[in-house]
């Protein structure tokens, strides 16, 4: 619980364990595994990780608007993801991608060919930070244990 | 005053049409800005579940870049630099700069300009990003009945059209295929079926997602307020198919 409220997760012990937050989530519905509701008590109740994968979450936030008790399930979700990640759990390869090229480029995506010409004929500018600034960033990265 | 845009990785990267568009709309309402070449990835939601330290550190740096009031090209991108600043402003000597998403201001330059409008008529199905309505606090729209999209539609002449499951999520940020796709494929089919010519968004997920599936157009808002405003169709991606059924004036 302490490492998932570092991790900026909401209140998980004021939870009720109403639903609100469940019968508001839309991934739920098409997919009935991912219980929001059940990831809040798994961790209020029996101070325990739950077994659900949290980046099924489609981070609309919907469930911490819709809860009567400010528990915000949406930053126990994300806070839940840090604290998997750093016990070594896979995050999905679209997003292992898009850290890669924020160390590579400074960017979540990479400007392709075809996109570099179309900028120069629009007559935008490069997208493309300094060495210099290339430099912070990835130090930054480095220093927050993204090797 | 100058204002700083800031526009994001996906458009910058993989849509410059957009860019465009987001451009040539700020300069034809006589809005001037600069850019912050130096500034990178705001590392929205998908980065900040990894690393909460890196996102602040990050934007902590972007913010040395940022001289004016910033303004968004990405309802993400809105979303992960106020979030940021708001937890930066704690810090002493730390003074963030406000962030205003691009509607908002294009909300509010339409309404001092009243620019003459060159093509009106399109109906358009909304899709209201999650990121720029929630959580409640955000307090610049009603998220059960958002209005902000809408009017700018409005303003330049468009028609607005009601949907089913108008408010729901389209997906744009699920890391799982399959759901996504079904979140998606909903939104862009009930769109459809409610008679609407395009689907338009301010978020470059949520354009990216609905492209994938839908079998009308999907366009960032700042396409259409370009091409009312008088922008060349090729520079800002605007589709021919779309400016026929367009009326002119």
């Amino acid at each position: 619980m302490e490492r998932l409220r570092e991790k900026g997760a909401g209140n998980p012990l004021k939870c009720v364990q109403c639903g609100a937050c469940t019968s508001a989530c839309m991934v739920n519905l098409l997919e009935e595994g991912f219980n929001p509701r059940r990831i809040v008590g798994s961790i209020a109740r029996f101070n325990r990780l739950p077994d659900q994968n949290p980046w099924v979450c489609s981070t609309c936030s919907l469930c911490t608007d819709r809860c009567p008790q400010g528990v915000d399930p949406f930053s126990i979700i994300m806070a839940l993801r840090a604290v998997l990640y750093e016990n070594g759990g896979n995050a999905p390869s679209r997003v292992l991608e898009m850290v890669e090229q924020v160390k590579e480029t400074g960017f979540a995506l990479p400007v392709s060919p075809e996109s570099s010409s179309r900028r120069r004929l629009l007559r935008l500018p490069e997208a493309r930070l300094s060495e210099e600034g290339l430099r912070e960033v990835r130090r930054i990265l480095s220093e927050e244990g993204f090797k | 005053m100058s204002l700083t845009l800031y526009l994001g990785c996906v458009i910058r990267a993989a849509h410059p049409e957009v860019e465009k568009a987001v451009k040539e709309t700020l300069s034809r309402l006589s809005v001037s800005f600069e850019e912050p070449l130096e500034a990178s990835c705001c590392a929205p939601s998908w980065f900040f579940s990894l690393s909460r330290q890196a996102w602040l550190r990050l934007n902590e740096r972007n913010m040395r870049f940022f001289k004016n009031t910033v303004v968004t090209a990405c309802d993400d991108c809105f979303a992960s630099l106020s979030d940021a600043f708001r937890v930066l402003a704690g810090k002493k000597g730390f003074k963030p700069p406000e962030v205003r998403p691009f509607q908002a201001l294009l909300l509010e330059r339409l309404r001092e300009v009243k620019p003459r409008l060159g093509f009106t008529g399109l109906r358009c199905a909304v899709q209201h990003s999650c990121h720029f309505l929630r959580p409640l606090g955000r307090g610049l729209d009603n998220p059960e009945d958002p209005r902000m999209v809408k009017s700018v539609l409005e303003a330049l002449g468009f028609l607005p059209v009601a949907y089913e499951g108008e408010l729901d999520c389209c997906g744009g940020l699920l890391s799982e295929e399959k759901v996504s796709g079904m979140m998606a494929s909903r939104k862009a089919g009930s769109a459809e079926k409610a008679g609407a010519d395009c689907i338009v968004t301010t978020c470059s997920h949520c354009m990216v997602r609905l492209r994938s599936v839908s079998r009308i157009p999907v366009l960032h808002l700042a396409q259409l307020s370009a091409f009312s405003l008088g922008s060349e169709l090729g520079q800002i991606g605007f589709p021919e198919s779309l400016a026929r059924r367009t009326v002119k004036h």
